[in-house]
């Protein structure tokens, strides 16, 4: 069975949407001004939420279904001076119905317009040095909590960027264990840089509380320490 | 002129960051050449296969991916993010998703599939996973823990599945070849011997 994305399949339909979206787009990151709008409760924060419907399974997928994806997917290497947060809270301010409206690859090639933009690639040969990735090696040293903790999640609203799902905010989980170290995304998202790393725990959650008595799985996600606080 | 398609746009942004420079087209055509052909080590489900597979035989090799799979992994490929290794067990069944964005064992198994992407598996794989994966065909019996990890964080995560029976005596390139990507989402099991055909099925 070969199925594709409805929201692919619904633009293909109406091509006068992207005509009227795209010059616009175009315009903006021509004239340098990489976002015209902050915020992170966005439409990229799907968990849980309805009316999606069944899964589009295709068989066998080419790993590219076009040849303008693969290289998009190999022109992120170009935009090197950014961090992994800032690439995915840019693709995170998209307008919601320009996201639900396009591919994975088309959310990625307007995050990379406006990355390439925002770091003079587009005008000047000067290229900013690359930033480099951490090593997801442990910091050693114990966090404010330990496995078998209560924990709740901090209510993280923000005009930035933050990695909490909102199913999760203020639901009380516990610590299973340390599960890595990494630079605050929030920060690594707003600056491009990444800063000094965090303790990440993995906390495990009553899917019954989060999601009704019907449900009775286990859900675990990963959490910076500043994300979580004592109940 | 007005560009209206991704193609175009893509083209564009191909063009200008050729122009200053940064972007070199024959560079991007042998990016692109690698990961379709994804020989050797390069990541893919193929070669997240042969893990498991060895896993399956393999005691000491199993322990160490349970308890340090970033080392473990490291003779395959070097993984820029940390990696967790998920043991299903006749009791528990794990599954992974990324609800935010497409988190994914890139490092081990490739590219995600575009049903990993979908909106339709990030939105509802947290709120009704039984549902979901019994349309893809798995069912999890009530009284098998289903344990969803969100991959919200740099931790990346990979199933270990069960090793089928009907594979006794079968050695690792043997194996491999009945360990399907979905089996390693957690939204599939290895096929039962007998089943494949020996090709590498990724749905």
């Amino acid at each position: 069975m070969t199925t594709t994305n409805p929201a692919e399949k619904a633009l293909k339909g109406q091509p006068a949407d992207r005509r009227v979206l795209a010059p616009r787009v175009a315009s903006r990151h021509r004239s340098g001004a990489v976002w015209d709008h902050l915020g992170v409760d966005g439409v990229h924060d799907m968990g849980g939420m309805h009316g999606f419907g069944r899964v589009p399974v295709e068989v066998d997928e080419p790993l590219f279904h076009e040849p303008w994806e693969g290289r998009v997917w190999a022109m992120w290497s170009a935009i090197g001076a950014t961090t992994v947060d800032r690439f995915r809270f840019t693709i995170e301010q998209m307008p919601p119905a320009t996201y639900l409206a396009s591919g994975y690859y088309e959310r990625w090639l307007w995050a990379i317009e406006r990355l390439a933009a925002e770091q003079g690639l587009l005008t000047s040969s000067d290229r900013p040095p690359a930033t480099a990735r951490p090593s997801p090696a442990l910091v050693a040293g114990e966090g404010w909590f330990r496995p078998g903790d209560s924990v709740r999640v901090r209510n993280a609203v923000t005009e930035g960027h933050t990695r909490v799902p909102r199913y999760l905010r203020l639901h009380i989980g516990q610590v299973e264990r340390i599960a890595c170290a990494w630079p605050n995304p929030g920060d690594s998202a707003a600056t491009g840089r990444y800063g000094p790393p965090e303790l990440v725990y993995t906390v495990a959650f009553d899917g019954g509380d989060l999601f009704g008595p019907h449900a009775d799985h286990t859900l675990t996600a990963d959490l910076a320490e500043s994300d979580l606080e004592q109940p | 002129m007005t560009e209206t398609t991704p193609a175009e746009r893509a083209a564009s942004l191909e063009r200008e960051l050729h122009e200053h420079g940064h972007v070199d087209p024959e560079a991007i055509d042998a990016s692109i050449a690698e990961a379709e052909s994804a020989e050797g080590n390069y990541p893919s489900p193929a070669l997240g296969a042969r893990v498991v597979a060895r896993a399956w035989l393999d005691p000491q090799f199993r322990q160490g991916l349970l308890t340090n799979a970033v080392e473990t992994l490291s003779e395959y490929v070097p993984q820029g993010v940390p990696i967790s290794v998920l043991e299903n067990t006749p009791k528990v069944h794990h599954v992974i998703v990324c609800t935010l964005c497409s988190c994914y064992p890139s490092g081990l198994l490739g590219n995600p599939p575009t049903w990993y992407k979908s909106f339709e598996y990030r939105s509802r794989v947290v709120r009704e996973p039984r549902a979901v994966l019994a349309e893809f065909g798995l069912e999890i019996e009530p009284d098998v823990a289903l344990r969803v990890h969100d991959s919200t964080a740099e931790q990346r995560y990979l199933v270990l599945p069960l090793r089928p029976a009907g594979t006794e005596g079968w050695d690792e390139g043997r194996l491999a070849t009945v360990v399907t990507r979905n089996s390693m989402i957690g939204t599939g099991r290895p096929l039962a011997p007998g089943a494949g055909n020996g090709r590498q099925p990724d749905a």
